[in-house]
């Protein structure tokens, strides 16, 4: 390495650069040759949940808490074409009952973000996402089980208008989730009301909307958000059952996520709460990362 | 706006061209494929199974069935006219309802009653109050459902179906082969069948015989779901002849013996114990008892609440191809101490595959789980059967016959089991702190249900298809060692019970070589 690439490596470690470390559901955007590489640690507890549309506790879980932790790296490819990749290592337990917790890399997810159109203080962004599992979990342990096998792919649109002055933004999304069928070990199970004499499940997509209202600073960033997550079909949670990979889960969450950056090093950190669903968990999460930012 | 037409192809394409990356990760056929069936005509008619010993009935004649219209006679050449009309001009949905049933009568009735037990086996909530209201026959439908079809009862249910069916069938066969009526498409020429037609004599019809036998047994079974059992039924019946395979004077005369015999096969079952196999009081009894054995920790519900031991008495229930005082001599001797040796390695390999538990070990606890939700270890054998028997073409009374010797040897497993579980009484490993991978049922541990089950189902279906025996051991033993890969049964719970289940096994494999089948 000679001495001017050096000292240019010296600079990127200590300059302020813009707080810039980005979702796959804003329309914040890495500038062409920056990396925004994220460790996170998240966990996600409920002790109540919708089987079906009846909210209720389970003596036999008590408190169900799923925790991992993920690396997520946001590449900027050009001003307007990010790249976004995820993957979490998670693990399960309950606080009661004899449920064995199950743990193990879950699903590599990866993101491209394209602004489509960026006009005054308005952009539209289009986003398409794909997943595949990594590690060989047990997808019908539920709700154990650390995610569903599924690979998916995804397409999702984010508007979002920033008042230049202030940083003051409003953002909207909405995606389709295309969701593959899995394999079970098992070569019999009952969904849809009837009992399928086979090992391949039939999953239903889903789709989500959310949106955001916040503050983006050079250094910080602050927002409020509302989420809404469905499948598009799919069953519901018999009574007392357990739930099912193709059960139709539900949920509408609320929450805030906020960010400082001064430097290369940032924090992030989100709470989420599930104030409404089906066939989920009513979860409160959190989320915290360390941000680092450097460029190639 | 001041979009330029290239940022205008750019909004256009890019998600194009996206949907096109995401799909080569997903595939945008979801359909499933699920194993199809085929008829066939079967390999052997087995003319003299009229002369099989029935299980219930006290012969082949005790339904009495009157003698059919000669197919020269008016009434005959108006049925083959009416039937004439039913096939013209199928519909697709018609034409898959051939196809269906075409597969087997008890083939598909069968599969039904599987499918019943899995709809039904979930255990029902707690109320309010911290109790486990009981299932009421009288409300079915109510929560919780009637029944919770949890592996003795469906054991059970399935065992009755399949003893309805073959009597019945053995009856259907003794009055095919004495009247002899040919199938309508040998009659007239201008009918054209559309599944295989046999030699078989064609009245009374085997398929309404199995079809009303099988409502019968399953409508007393699973109250909740007669609208539906008669829908598949009258589809059934109507099946036949839409295909041109009996004329209706084949299907009444099917369907009355049917439920004739099955009516019988019911009354032994309205009378065989099974309304007092959840009599919880007892339980306390069979505590005490288990503590003068020795017993220093018995068995305690691991649910919260407390929930009640599913059936303490069904081994009272009347068994099928063994007395009471065999089925005594039948039960395993006593598990380990609690405090010996024997019993501290078992719990130590427990505690290792619980630290430890391979891929693979999940993969075979979880095939093998057939908990909630499913058609229980029973029905997964029932599965088994009732392929092989397809796979080697079977009559359907033979069809018949194999699910009955299997059918028996289910519940006379469970019955056995049950009995040994409640004799010991015996703690899970769950009380010793471990957890599992699969769900825990609620009652004592010592034997394995699975292994019973598996044990002898392995030794009827060896019997009956004596080239797959080997598979069938393996299949039994893997069963049995998933129980420990789930962590829910010491070692010496599934070797007991495997060994005790090859025996009861042996018993419906007696009774088969002595039923004149010659088989």
């Amino acid at each position: 390495m000679n001495q001017s690439i050096r000292y240019l490596v010296a600079i990127a470690l200590l300059l302020p650069l813009a707080a810039r470390a980005q979702m796959p559901h804003d329309a914040i955007y890495m500038g062409k040759g920056s990396v925004c590489v994220a460790g996170m640690y998240g966990r996600s507890t409920w002790d109540q949940y919708w089987e079906n549309s009846l909210k209720r506790e389970n003596l036999n879980i008590g408190t169900h808490t799923t925790q991992n932790v993920m690396l997520m790296p946001a590449i900027g490819i050009t001003n307007r074409l990010n790249v976004i990749l995820a993957l979490p290592y998670v693990w399960t337990q309950t606080s009661a009952g004899n449920l064995m917790g199950q743990k193990g890399f879950q699903d590599l997810s990866g993101w491209l973000k394209y602004k489509v159109v960026a006009w005054k203080g308005f952009s539209l962004n289009a986003v398409a996402g794909a997943s595949l599992p990594v590690g060989n979990y047990v997808p019908d342990f539920l709700p154990m089980s650390i995610g569903l096998q599924c690979r998916t792919a995804m397409g999702r649109l984010v508007a979002n208008y920033k008042h230049p002055a202030t940083g003051l933004y409003v953002t909207g999304h909405g995606s389709y989730i295309w969701r593959s069928n899995i394999k079970l070990d098992r070569d019999a199970y009952q969904a849809n009301d009837r009992l399928y004499n086979t090992d391949e499940v039939r999953m239903p997509n889903a789709f989500d909307l959310g949106g955001r209202l916040g503050i983006l600073r050079k250094m910080w960033q602050t927002e409020v958000w509302v989420e809404r997550t469905a499948c598009t079909s799919g069953d519901h949670i018999r009574r007392n059952d357990m739930p099912f990979p193709t059960n139709n889960m539900q949920a509408t969450s609320v929450g805030w996520y906020g960010k400082v950056q001064p430097r290369n090093i940032g924090l992030s950190a989100r709470v989420g709460y599930v104030v409404g669903g089906r066939n989920v968990g009513q979860s409160t999460s959190y989320q915290v990362g360390v941000l680092y930012l450097f460029k190639l | 706006m001041g979009l330029t037409v290239k940022k205008y192809i750019s909004f256009i394409l890019l998600p194009a061209l996206l949907a096109g990356a995401g799909a080569l990760v997903v595939s945008c056929d979801k359909s499933i494929d699920e194993p199809e069936r085929q008829a066939y005509s079967p390999g052997n008619l087995d003319e003299k199974a009229g002369a099989w010993k029935p299980y219930v009935l006290t012969g082949s004649s005790e339904v009495a069935l009157p003698e059919p219209k000669a197919v020269t006679s008016a009434e005959y050449k108006a049925e083959l006219s009416a039937l004439k009309q039913k096939m013209a001009g199928l519909t697709g949905v018609q034409r898959d309802a051939i196809s269906y049933w075409g597969a087997g009568a008890v083939y598909r009735w069968n599969e039904i009653a599987r499918e019943l037990a899995a709809r039904y086996n979930i255990p029902p909530a707690s109320n309010a109050e911290g109790k486990y209201p009981v299932p009421d026959a009288n409300n079915p439908l109510a929560d919780p459902k009637f029944p919770f079809a949890n592996p003795p009862y469906t054991a059970r249910a399935l065992a009755y179906l399949s003893v309805a069916q073959y009597d019945a069938l053995v009856a259907a066969w003794n009055y095919k082969f004495k009247y002899r009526r040919e199938a309508p498409s040998k009659v007239d020429s201008g009918i054209q069948a559309v599944l295989p037609v046999s030699g078989l004599p064609s009245y009374p019809s085997e398929d309404a015989v199995v079809a009303a036998a099988s409502f019968t047994v399953l409508k007393a079974m699973f109250p909740g779901e007669v609208p539906f059992l008669e829908a598949k039924m009258k589809e059934h019946r109507e099946s036949r002849l839409w295909a041109g395979m009996n004329v209706e004077s084949d299907l009444t005369a099917g369907a009355d013996l049917g439920t004739a015999v099955a009516a019988k096969v019911m009354g032994r079952a309205r009378a065989d114990g099974m309304s007092t196999a959840n009599n919880q009081a007892l339980t306390a009894g069979m505590i005490e008892k288990a503590k003068l054995l020795g017993l220093t920790e018995v068995w305690i519900s691991q649910e919260s609440p407390k929930r009640p031991p599913m059936l303490p008495n069904y081994g009272a229930v009347q068994t099928w191809n063994f007395d009471r005082e065999t089925m005594i001599k039948l039960r395993p001797g006593p598990p380990p101490a609690l405090d010996s040796p024997d019993f501290k390695k078992a719990l130590d390999e427990l505690k290792d595959i619980q630290k430890n538990q391979t891929r693979e070990q999940a993969r075979i606890a979880n095939y093998w789980s057939d908990g909630a939700g499913s058609y229980t270890p029973p029905g997964h054998w029932f599965r088994t059967a009732v392929n092989a028997a397809h796979d080697a073409k079977f009559s359907e009374v033979r069809t018949a016959r194999t699910l009955a010797l299997l059918g028996t040897s289910q519940m006379d497993a469970g019955i056995c089991c049950w009995d040994t579980k409640f004799y010991y009484y015996y703690p899970r490993p769950q009380q010793f702190g471990l957890k599992t991978s699969v769900g825990l049922p609620n009652f004592p541990s010592y034997t394995s249900g699975h292994s019973t089950f598996s044990g002898a189902a392995a030794r009827v279906l060896g019997y009956v298809f004596p080239d797959k025996a080997g598979s069938f051991d393996k299949m039994a033993q893997e069963a049995s060692t998933s129980r420990m890969y789930g962590l829910i049964h010491f070692r010496f719970d599934c070797e007991a019970g495997l060994k005790c289940g090859v025996a009861i096994g042996d018993y419906a494999v007696a009774r088969g070589k002595a039923d004149g089948s010659g088989l």
